[in-house]
């Protein structure tokens, strides 16, 4: 039986099925509010969701039981002497450590609980990072959107913020340094390029049987770390994508030298490119890209697919699975080379992950 | 004592409580005291600076308050949903 968390809009659907097969709605929570984000640690059970009430604010809720009642966490909440207020939790990653987990947030912070996500703290060692005052945000916002930890080590995590750059700690997150070497902000002018901050990562994923390999879908550009974040290779352009632009990325977590894509027209066209849905694969670390299509909709189908609602679920062969902003939810159990609908009308979809 | 009124989603935080007698002499008060009877309320009234949110309406009566405004013993506070979404 596999089980789907999609974040929507209009609340939190759970769906189950099997893989390959149809899938039935088992839940829905949180009937109105916008879910941006659930996700089940593997580790505990235990279910979270990111709930922004539009009235009052976004709060993060945890359960053992999706279909159940479920409980509000304490945080994450910024201490009284940051002067700031969460404005939308964006992420929620399982750490390495016994109930760690890591919390993104916007304005771009990072908080961390250590009791299984029942109290989050804020992570001061970025908050206070000196060139903070001069980070700005892109059109979602400033946001910390990509968590990824080091299996097997507490001390080392690199986080994505859109649009500050990716940052790297070694101790847990008391240090951190900024890391985006290779990355080329082509949105600026080149004059403005070498003093900027305004590194704008859309995605990153580390491969975790090579730790030190990470993929990123970033703000035009597609590029692939070798040496664990400190340097990016451009892997994005004349390989076989249509556009470099796009949110959506996926890894094989049995495969450091597999990715996958959605790439969208263009920062100004934020659609699938030609109104045809295709899912973009390498299986050499980026030299090559190729066009998976069979079973997604190839005319008139102008989708947009956010950068939280693309998943794998860590099976093999690998399941895939995408929602769109216009409610489509996309399954493959053959690792992209065929699709099916698995559902049409939802809420429009913020977020995709396999319980 | 004031009288907190509740309505709409906030409601359910309280376990479906639709009014709360409070200490307090002014708005901000009030939902201060609301929030140590209700740890689970935290945030969703005032952020975590104290701001009242933004699609948070506070009346007296007919008349839409702050947090600053002064309450009196009989006070009726409603905590009001605003009427925005999407």
């Amino acid at each position: 039986m596999a089980e789907l968390l999609v974040g929507t809009k209009k609340g939190l659907v759970v769906l189950r099925g099997e893989r390959g097969g149809g899938f039935e709605m088992a839940a829905r929570a949180f009937p109105g509010e916008v879910v941006e984000f659930a996700i089940r640690d593997p580790r505990s059970g235990r279910y979270f969701a990111s709930v922004t009430n539009g009235q009052f604010g976004p709060h993060l809720f945890y359960s053992d039981d999706p279909t159940g009642g479920w409980q509000q966490a304490e945080g994450p909440a910024f201490p009284p002497a940051a002067g700031a207020a969460v404005e939308r939790i964006w992420v929620v990653e399982p750490g390495v450590g016994d109930g760690v987990l890591w919390c993104g947030v916007a304005p771009a912070a990072l908080f961390r609980s250590g009791d299984g996500g029942r109290t989050w703290a804020l992570v001061h060692g970025l908050w206070d990072v000196p060139s903070r005052p001069q980070w700005e945000g892109g059109a979602g916002g400033l946001c910390l959107h990509s968590i990824c930890p080091w299996p097997g080590d507490t001390d080392r995590l690199a986080v994505g913020i859109s649009s500050a750059g990716v940052w790297l700690t070694d101790d847990g997150g008391e240090s951190w340094r900024r890391s985006v070497k290779g990355l080329i902000p082509k949105y600026l002018p080149e004059e403005a390029r070498a003093t900027t901050h305004a590194y704008c990562v859309h995605n990153m994923k580390r491969a975790p049987r090579q730790p030190q390999t990470l993929y990123m879908q970033f703000h035009g550009g597609v590029y692939r770390s070798d040496d664990a974040g400190e340097t990016w290779l451009d892997i994005g352009t004349d390989r076989g994508l249509p556009s470099d632009f796009g949110f959506p990325l996926a890894i094989d977590p049995h495969d450091p030298d597999r990715a996958f894509v959605i790439p969208l027209a263009a920062d100004t066209d934020r659609v699938t490119p030609g109104g045809r849905v295709c899912v973009y694969e390498t299986r050499d670390r980026g030299t090559t890209w190729r066009a998976l299509r069979e079973g997604l909709p190839q005319s008139q189908a102008y989708l947009t697919v956010l950068r939280q609602a693309f998943c794998n679920d860590g099976n093999s062969p690998l399941g895939l699975y995408f929602g769109t902003q216009t409610g489509e939810l996309f399954a493959s159990a053959d690792a992209g080379r065929s699709w099916s609908t698995i559902a049409a009308r939802l809420p429009p979809v913020a977020s995709v992950r396999c319980a | 004592m004031p009288k907190v009124i509740l309505t709409g989603s906030i409601r359910e935080q309280v376990g479906g409580v639709g009014a709360v007698d409070v200490d307090g002499d002014t708005v901000r008060a009030a939902v201060a005291a609301l929030e140590a009877a209700y740890p689970g309320l935290r945030g969703w009234v005032v952020d975590e600076r104290g701001a009242l949110r933004r699609h948070v309406k506070l009346f007296l009566g007919a008349e839409a308050v702050s947090l600053d405004t002064a309450l009196g013993p009989d006070a009726e506070l409603h905590i009001v949903a605003a009427i925005s979404g999407g």
